[in-house]
């Protein structure tokens, strides 16, 4: 049965999460006629529980979803034998996607994150680029990204105290970050005694803490609540709306110009294109009927997963590759954080029951170029954050340092004591593309529809390895500072699926090593524009939201400005 | 130790819906093993008094349905492991007994053809405690025990500063998380 067709629109926007959700209000601000396809449907304040078993146990937020039914399966090399899938998509689907139920952790990335291969030739020597990295600088530098980094800041609001301001350094904020135009909209989240502990003892080894910035208002933000502090933001909506998800913030503004069409629980199968090799809509599936969007433009900002994928999966007579994949470079350049970090035990009480995650310490004296990297094996480093908020039962899965047994009434003794006394250090480290590490579509494992899902095809490289390590020793010195009594390292994790995944169609100014622009739009279908961490060439190293989000508005102002060209 | 009061609240689950996922061997079964996990003793109540074979069989009729063959076999082979050195069944061998076997599955050794001691035991005992720690209107954490047993003072809608000192002294909101956000007590 041939899909039903609807009237054509400007520009369809496939995705109303971080990317997608933010992308909508400059546009809608142009007026441009845009419909936004989004997989998922509205969520309201009371659906955010504060249910440890329903937001971290269960990932209500993600039951029977689109994303549910399509998780990607995951190899550690080409003849590697398949990885446990897990039970749920790292992300969810929802008008507002995961920004909903995200840490809200919004960090820009360094001027050193843009140009680390020209960096670190300059400063160590080719030879200190990892065997194997495809790593390019990134057609963007930070001084053309600082505007649109501001601009999202103040459009869905951060709280946080700048470091450098034009220059001027603030000792009370992150010293290491780069020169911003201007201070954060509103000031860091609060301080709470763990974290200050932490603080002081990281001034202590002369270190350089600092709140980190959060999605999150500190005090009341653009009419709504300042942050309740109530201990479930971490995979849980917030009931109040003082996280800043595109979901209350972008989203309800573009709507507000009558400009932007928001089509929840649209399941978007491919997106088409005609023989001049242009895309010229989305098919998709809403309650087992097939529609067509016609539009001008289209742009793809699905999670990094999904973008390969759909991409992968919208084979043309122009593309039979799947679209945009001419110079066969989507699924490439494939990198992701993974879990790290290092246990505490203290000896009295921390209280980290409540607050959120993006409340804490955080620095970055091991992070990027910010120190020495001469024999030490690695280029790039790590964050590290110590977050507020632990829920009950996390609390009580806690490490027993060796202590105790893990079940019994030594056990429960043992948690009764000290379920309240330990903290994780976490650290992301640097990531970088390598030739062997990529996406692509699995030949076996299919979603209820029939289409394959996502494969990742990634390990962790020596380099990586060594990174992990010399941020677990830096972690636990910390800690030990601040006076835990035991320590415990999380072993160098098996990568697999991630909440911070890049790369898949990598931006860059050479099509053969490439799937989209300096601007974000397809260097073989001029009408596509691609949006998310899937366009980045480095992961940096801290939370991705906030630079995919100012790359996202970057990738509007030019269809705004280029709208003729790009468009007709 | 048994509960003196277990609120309304944390048994409306149970009995609105009447679980019957297990058997009656392998409900005894599961009892003794969420009894030896988390015991009663002079700590408070343990998991079985705070509900946790309960969370766990309401948990198998819907959301954890897909593991329901592997409680079935785990719970057979720990009464397959009791019969063959005791001639009993799991629930009936002193608690020594039972600590042994358990201690086999854990480290996974010592439990004949069945070869996921481990992945059973670890299934469980991460069960018992979300049971145990969990919000109460899923069955387990009965009058607030596992709360109270690790000191987390509850779910509440603000926290004020003060809150989050190091030497807080918090009162318990003694609520569950329906209970918060509907303000019925």
């Amino acid at each position: 049965m041939a899909p039903a067709n609807l009237p054509k629109t400007d520009v369809v926007v496939i995705g109303l999460g971080a990317a997608g959700g933010l992308a909508v209000l400059p546009l809608a601000r142009a007026g441009l006629k845009i419909v936004g396809l989004e997989a998922g449907g509205w969520f309201r304040p009371a659906d955010h529980q504060p249910d440890e078993i329903r937001n971290n146990v269960r990932h209500w937020p993600h039951a029977v979803q689109k994303a549910n039914q399509e998780i990607p399966t995951a190899r550690h090399g080409r003849n590697g034998p398949p990885l446990p899938r897990p039970p749920y998509h790292p992300m969810m689907n929802g008008v507002g996607g995961t920004s909903l139920h995200y840490w809200g952790q919004s960090w820009r990335l360094t001027e050193w994150d843009f140009k680390v291969r020209s960096e670190t030739i300059r400063r160590y020597g080719a030879s200190a680029i990892p065997e194997g990295s495809t790593l390019e600088d990134w057609p963007v530098s930070y001084e053309e990204l600082e505007p649109y980094y501001d601009r999202v800041e103040y459009a869905i609001g951060v709280s946080g105290k700048a470091g450098n301001v034009q220059g001027t350094i603030d000792k009370s904020g992150n010293i290491f970050e780069s020169r911003r135009q201007r201070e954060y909209p509103m000031p860091a989240m609060r301080g709470a005694g763990f974290a200050d502990l932490m603080a002081k003892a990281a001034k202590r080894l002369g270190w350089h803490p600092y709140a980190p910035p959060a999605a999150i208002n500190s005090v009341p933000y653009d009419r709504r609540t300042a942050c309740f502090y109530h201990g479930f933001c971490g995979s849980g909506g917030c009931p109040v709306n003082a996280k800043n998800s595109t979901a209350v913030t972008t989203i309800p503004q573009a709507i507000a110009t009558a400009n932007l069409k928001v089509v929840p629980y649209a399941h978007v199968i491919a997106i088409e294109a005609d023989a001049h090799g242009r895309v010229t809509g989305a098919r998709y599936l809403s309650d087992k009927k097939e529609y067509f969007q016609p539009a001008s433009v289209v742009l793809l900002a699905g999670y990094t997963y999904e973008n390969t994928r759909v991409l992968l999966l919208s084979k043309s007579k122009s593309y039979p590759r799947g679209l945009s994949n001419n110079h066969g470079q989507v699924g490439l350049h494939y990198m992701s954080h993974t879990r790290n970090g290092v246990m505490g035990l203290f000896p009295f009480d921390l209280n980290r029951w409540y607050g959120t995650p993006a409340q804490g310490t955080s620095l970055d004296d091991w992070a990027d170029d910010n120190f020495d990297h001469a024999g030490l094996g690695f280029i790039g480093g790590g964050n590290l954050l110590v977050p507020m908020e632990e829920k009950p039962i996390e609390a009580a899965s806690m490490s027993t340092f060796g202590r105790a047994r893990r079940w019994g009434s030594s056990w429960k003794a043992f948690v009764k004591e000290n379920a309240a006394r330990w903290a994780p250090v976490w650290t992301q480290i640097s990531t970088f593309p390598f030739e062997d590490h990529f996406l692509d579509l699995d030949p076996e494992v299919k979603d209820p529809l029939g289409y394959p899902v996502c494969r990742l095809t990634v390990d962790l490289k020596e380099s990586e390895k060594s990174a992990m390590r010399f941020m677990q020793e830096k972690a636990e010195q910390w800690l030990l500072e601040a006076g835990s009594i035991a320590i415990d390292k999380l072993p160098l994790a098996p990568i697999g699926l991630s909440t911070h995944a890049y790369g898949g169609t990598r931006m860059g100014h050479d099509p053969e090593t490439n799937v989209v622009d300096a601007w974000g739009f397809s260097h073989e279908a001029p009408n596509l524009g691609i949006l998310g961490a899937s366009t980045m060439g480095t992961s940096g190293a801290r939370n991705p939201t906030l630079t995919v989000q100012a790359l996202a508005w970057r990738t509007a102002d030019h269809l705004i400005k280029k709208w003729k060209s790009i468009a007709e | 130790m048994v509960c003196a009061f277990v609120p309304a609240s944390a048994l409306r689950f149970a009995r609105t819906a009447t679980p019957e996922v297990l058997t009656p061997q392998e409900r005894r079964c599961l009892q003794a093993m969420v009894s030896r996990i988390i015991p009663a003793d002079a700590n408070g109540p343990g998991a079985l008094e705070a509900g946790c074979a309960v969370y766990i069989e309401s948990a198998l009729r819907d959301a954890y349905r897909s593991q329901k063959p592997g409680y079935g076999a785990g719970l057979a082979a720990l009464d397959f492991c009791a019969n063959a050195r005791q001639g009993k069944a799991f629930a009936e061998l002193n608690v020594g007994e039972q600590d042994q076997i358990l201690s086999e599955f854990e480290r996974n050794t010592g439990v004949g053809e069945y070869a996921d001691g481990a992945a059973f035991f670890e299934m469980v005992r991460r069960h018992i405690l979300e049971g145990m720690f969990g919000d109460p209107s899923y069955g387990g954490n009965a009058n607030f025990a596992g709360w109270d047993l690790i000191g987390y003072p509850g779910p509440r809608m603000y926290v004020s500063p003060d809150l989050q000192g190091l030497d807080a002294v918090i009162p318990r909101s003694r609520v569950t998380a329906e209970q918060l956000v509907h303000g019925s007590r």
